[in-house]
């Protein structure tokens, strides 16, 4: 038994890099410090459902096959094909997107991560607008004013309350951890007299009056000293249970929040009574908040990367936080999900120049999010090959996009078996990065860190890292035999 | 004049920036034929697309008979001459444009128009998405020039756009004119929403229905009419509303007040 500290978890984009394992017999017997996500991705290396040797489609069903056989045969689809599309990217190491863009180009593919069904928005308006941001040990020392807007980190980011934000203890800022704390025992203690007042063990007490924050009131909490947690969201989420102050926009409106905040901060008059389901009023007490703290952070998820206006949104979002530079300090930054898509963002840009979406068809790296997006390529039924890696796009791209990826060859890269597995023609093993493999990742503030190897992969699975590199030999092979032919 | 007709359907893209008159010019049949063009990441010459045929006539204009929908970058900165689509055409149409006149007679798909500079643009049927506006991450709008669309257009259409003309018979989707500083909309039909959002100069004229209006506009006077260009007006009376605030703008919405009474709140500010 051995143990092992300081553990890069390669889960969500907070990437926790304070994980203790414990190694037993060879496989991940205890994780310490991590959250559900992180154990269960620690665990998953020995699950007995685990793919171990490569499989490929012979008469509608899937056979076990070699690692070589596998290769040349993805080689020789690709190498073939008029417009392939490769697409994934986001759960595997830098080292392995790097050797991923050397083979688009060299097939003349188009190349995309999972950032187009995700936060490919926030690329797109940063690229506009340009992005004032910050990293995140900034803003565990001196962030006093928090917003999430359109995110649920509760659920979806874990730790990244606890770890960067308002349940932290920074150097200037203190965590708000205990409030919670006394939040959660009091509401504990009502349900409690409440449950002996209907057993009739108390007797009833006419109820003090609990300002609830679900009408979009700002409460005197606004003003409280200290780090202060805001949530816009359009429903009550986890995240917004426990925050200072929760506002509820209505769906689908939140350009038009956000377009109203901007022109408060400018000191515009507004000619209507409220925006997006919210009195002006409030929108008042909430951007007098935001002007008279010392350095407030906005961050941002699907909720508005996804919602009606998508880029649009993030747009105005990044123009409120240069309005909100010229009064104070604030800074923007987006939730990015998978532990290193801001990893294939920052490889293919120093790689191509573009962050996602990059066409090679043409020899030279082209971008045109819409023209050159993989979804948009699959709907217009364009493409003739794909290889997916890390990635799972039949469980989440639209139906007709699934449609047209299934019906032409189709080269899975992935640990286990996921529904895109299951319809691949080939389907390659690879080891767990992070886990069986070492490697870089990106954390979502840009910050690269380290990802350790702490368990062997199965005997015989080779990396992501090395399958590409195979591929990308025999392609060349190919195309250096078929010159000669010619 | 040059005539092309498709001979033959693939489902890859098609990138052919030949196809335009400045680039026939002076080519003799020979030369034309084997101009280079893409499908998909292959090369491969006009004559492979397109049965190609010259006339006596000797105009710089190209005449197009077929479905070209697949084919992107047709007129790419042209600065002369006439073509005419009898079909639909393909993305980036007319792109960066400079003069000359492109007539489709069907619909046009994505960026037709885009980043132009002079001209005139004319779509008998539906328009895609981002007619007349840049690619990703350019500030750099339509600069002059005139696009007039029969049908319908799609989301995000003249953004950032600067000066020229765009006349719309049909609806429009969202975001028309977003980031615009100059130059004159006309949507005969209905709006979509945030119609002019984040618009620091310019004109938008809607005769139809505006499906939202933005918080962030403050509503000036009511006009009866307004000119959209030498000859031409839009007989109203139209709401005229001031903005985008957010951007302490002075972009003008010419709102139609006989089809849109939901604005009629805002009377009460004059």
């Amino acid at each position: 038994m051995s143990k092992i500290n300081s553990v890069t978890c390669p889960v969500c984009g907070c990437l926790c890099d304070d994980i203790e394992l414990t190694i037993a017999d060879g496989i991940v017997a205890q994780v310490k410090n991590g959250c559900a996500m992180c154990e269960a991705k620690f665990f998953s290396h020995s699950n007995e459902h685990r793919l171990k040797t490569p499989l490929i489609r012979k008469d509608g069903k899937l056979v076990p096959t070699t690692y070589t056989v596998a290769v040349r045969k993805s080689a020789e689809i690709l190498a073939k094909a008029n417009y392939p599309i490769l697409y994934g990217w986001s759960s595997t190491d830098s080292e392995a997107q790097r050797v991923g863009v050397e083979l688009a180009e060299e097939v003349g593919g188009v190349l995309d991560n999972t950032a187009v069904v995700c936060h490919g928005p926030s690329i797109l308006s940063v690229q506009e607008v340009g992005i004032p941001t910050c990293t995140l040990g900034q803003i565990r020392h001196r962030a006093d004013l928090l917003i999430y807007w359109g995110c649920n980190p509760w659920s979806a980011h874990p730790r990244h309350l606890e770890r960067y934000t308002a349940f932290t203890d920074g150097r200037f800022e203190n965590s708000e951890w205990m409030s919670y704390l006394n939040k959660v025992k009091a509401a504990a203690g009502r349900k409690k007299i409440k449950s002996l007042e209907r057993k009739g063990i108390l007797k009833h007490r006419r109820e003090r009056e609990i300002p609830t924050v679900s009408d979009n009131k700002p409460t005197e909490i606004l003003d409280k000293k200290g780090r202060k947690l805001i949530v816009v969201d359009v429903r009550k989420s986890m995240t917004a249970e426990i925050a200072d102050y929760f506002l509820q926009v209505k769906p689908g409106k939140d350009y038009e929040l956000i377009q109203g905040i901007r022109a408060l901060v400018r000191d515009q008059e507004l000619d209507v009574e409220e925006v997006a389901g919210v009195p002006v009023e409030y929108l008042q007490q909430l951007v007098d908040a935001m002007i008279s703290c010392d350095f407030g952070v906005i961050f941002f998820g699907m909720g508005l990367t996804q919602s009606p206006s998508k880029f649009r949104n993030i747009d105005v979002a990044i123009s409120l936080i240069r309005d909100l530079n010229m009064r104070t300090k604030f800074a923007i930054m987006p939730m990015r999900g998978h532990f290193n898509v801001t990893g294939a963002n920052t490889v293919f840009t120093w790689q191509s120049g573009y962050p996602y979406a990059v066409d090679f068809s043409l020899g030279y790296p082209r971008y045109n999010p819409g023209e050159t997006t993989v979804v948009d390529v699959l709907l217009r039924q364009e493409s003739d090959a794909g290889l997916v890696i890390a990635s799972d796009p039949v469980s989440n791209f639209p139906r007709k996009a699934v449609e047209h990826l299934v019906k032409n060859p189709l080269i899975v890269i992935d640990p286990h078996m996921n529904a895109t597995s299951l319809v691949g023609d080939i389907i390659i093993p690879s080891s767990i990065v992070g886990v069986e493999k070492e490697g870089t990742a990106y954390r979502m503030d840009h910050v690269p860190l380290p990802l350790k190897k702490v368990v062997d992969p199965p005997k015989g699975v080779l990396s992501d890292e090395e399958i590409l590199n195979r591929i990308l030999k025999e392609v060349r092979k190919i195309k250096s035999n078929r010159l000669e032919a010619a | 004049m040059i005539i092309l007709t498709p001979i033959k359907k693939t489902q890859y893209p098609i990138i052919a920036q030949c196809i335009s008159p400045d680039v026939f010019q002076e080519k003799t049949l020979e030369q034309i034929n084997n101009l280079p063009i893409w499908i998909g990441n292959k090369r491969r010459i006009l004559s492979d697309l397109f049965k190609i045929e010259k006339t006596t006539e000797n105009s710089p204009s190209i005449i197009i008979n077929g479905d070209v929908s697949q084919v992107r970058r047709i007129g790419w900165g042209m600065t002369q001459g006439e073509i005419v689509v009898n079909g639909n055409a393909g993305m980036h149409l007319g792109k960066k444009m400079s003069g000359g006149k492109i007539v489709v007679n069907g619909n046009a798909e994505g960026w037709a128009g885009s980043e132009m500079k002079g001209g005139l643009l004319e779509i008998k049927g539906d328009a895609g998405d981002y007619l007349g506006s840049p690619y990703r991450g350019s500030t750099i709008g339509m600069r002059k020039g005139k696009i007039v669309v029969h049908g319908n257009v799609g989301s995000d259409a003249a953004v950032h756009m600067k000066s020229g003309l765009i006349k719309i018979h049909g609806n429009s989707g969202p975001f028309m004119g977003f980031r615009m500083t100059g130059g004159v909309i006309h949507i005969q039909k209905d709006a979509g929403t945030r119609l002019g959002a984040c618009m620091t100069g310019g004109k938008i004229v809607v005769s139809g229905v505006l499906e939202d209006m933005l918080p962030t506009f403050a509503i000036e006077f009511i006009k009866g009419k307004v000119k959209i260009e030498l000859g031409d007006k839009a007989i109203g009376p139209f709401f005229v509303f001031l903005g985008d605030l957010a951007e302490n703008g002075r972009g003008k919405l010419f709102i139609s007040k006989e089809k849109n009474p939901q604005l009629s709140q805002y009377e009460r500010f004059l």
